[in-house]
């Protein structure tokens, strides 16, 4: 199957790659804004919003997780997100640039972000186990290669893979517990 | 808890739609342009430019220490809250940058890291690179010369980038 990097490269000149990343991401990205804001109409909003900066932003994307997008789109969510509450008002900067409200038969959502949709997201992450949390500060905030890791926690390459996507997964169900990990 | 499966699937045809006409107007605008103006207009302008220097000077706005202070945290998540100061060295082109607050510890060590900066307008401006350790000193560049200095490619300059990098 090809990877999502391979999509989001592609996607550089081609629509349609990019709508297979859309596919394969957008109920879990609705699931997260969701999750956060309890919100149907918001947590689409918030969804358009993220693949609009996504694609905007397409050029910028480093394939860090091994193919993966998904640590890059749910950054890209997490930022909208904490954007709203920041502003009090939903981020929707890219949609506009890109027309994608008139293209929609769809009435903006109403909702005001509050302090409350951003609850528990730092929490998600000092939760987690201390060889996941060093696993995947090591790996994103880091940088390091799955072999400079694996020498950093005393273990495999394999094993420090493994540990790394426990992680995410982990994070991932405690960010968005609707949705099982994938 | 899921959102209907129609609504993120119209939603997915709206994103496709907006990302074709996207590509297309960028198309169209990398096209090479006709020059509009005859060799005589030309030479008129420059002879004007030449002789009233604060023609020239007026047409482009300069660009404060300000933009450029603002530019640095738009780039990079880690200077967040790092309130740079910076002075020109050459205008609109070099500065140096001291922060107040030492940059998030996500670098061990800063010195020599280079990280883009993005304008008001969210589009990568140039970029900056450490001089010291502690990433609290940085020589930054605009426009061509981030180009030329190697901190960030050709391709990237101008580039759209809503949030600042991570990374």
């Amino acid at each position: 199957m090809t990877t999502d990097a391979d999509l989001i490269r592609a996607s550089r000149s081609d629509a349609d790659a990019f709508r297979l990343v859309y596919d394969r991401y957008a109920a879990r990205v609705y699931g997260f804004h969701l999750g956060r804001t309890r919100d149907a109409d918001a947590a689409h909003d918030l969804t358009a919003e993220t693949f609009a900066q996504a694609w905007l932003a397409r050029h910028t994307f480093r394939d860090q997780a091994g193919g993966s997008a998904g640590p890059w789109l749910f950054g890209i969510a997490r930022h909208v997100l904490s954007a709203s509450v920041r502003c009090g008002r939903l981020e929707q900067t890219a949609c506009t640039r890109l027309g994608i409200r008139e293209r929609l038969e769809r009435e903006p959502a109403t909702a005001e972000p509050d302090e409350t949709w951003l609850d528990g997201l730092d929490e998600a992450l000092a939760e987690l186990p201390e060889g996941q949390l060093d696993a995947i500060r090591l790996r994103y905030v880091h940088d390091l290669p799955y072999e400079e890791l694996a020498g950093a926690l005393d273990t495999t390459p394999q094993a420090a893979r493994v540990r790394v996507h426990r992680g995410l997964s982990a994070l991932r169900l405690r960010l968005n517990p609707s949705k099982e990990n994938t | 808890m899921t959102e209907p499966t129609t609504s993120l699937d119209r939603l997915g045809d709206a994103l496709e739609s907006a990302a074709r006409a996207d590509l297309s107007s960028k198309a169209r605008a990398d096209r090479p342009r006709r020059h509009r103006f005859s060799t005589r207009v030309a030479i008129a302008v420059a002879v004007l430019v030449v002789l009233i220097p604060g023609v020239a000077l007026a047409a482009s706005r300069l660009i404060g220490t300000d933009a450029v202070e603002q530019s640095l945290p738009a780039g990079t998540l880690a200077l967040a809250g790092t309130s740079p100061t910076c002075t020109v060295v050459v205008q609109d082109v070099e500065y140096l940058c001291a922060l107040e607050r030492a940059p998030a510890p996500e670098v061990s060590d800063w010195k020599g890291t280079v990280e883009p900066t993005v304008d008001a307008t969210k589009h990568v401006n140039g970029g900056c690179r450490s001089l010291t350790s502690d990433g609290r000193e940085w020589r930054c560049y605009l426009g061509q010369a981030a180009v030329d200095q190697q901190i960030i490619g050709p391709d990237f300059l101008g580039e759209y980038a809503p949030s600042p990098g991570v990374g």
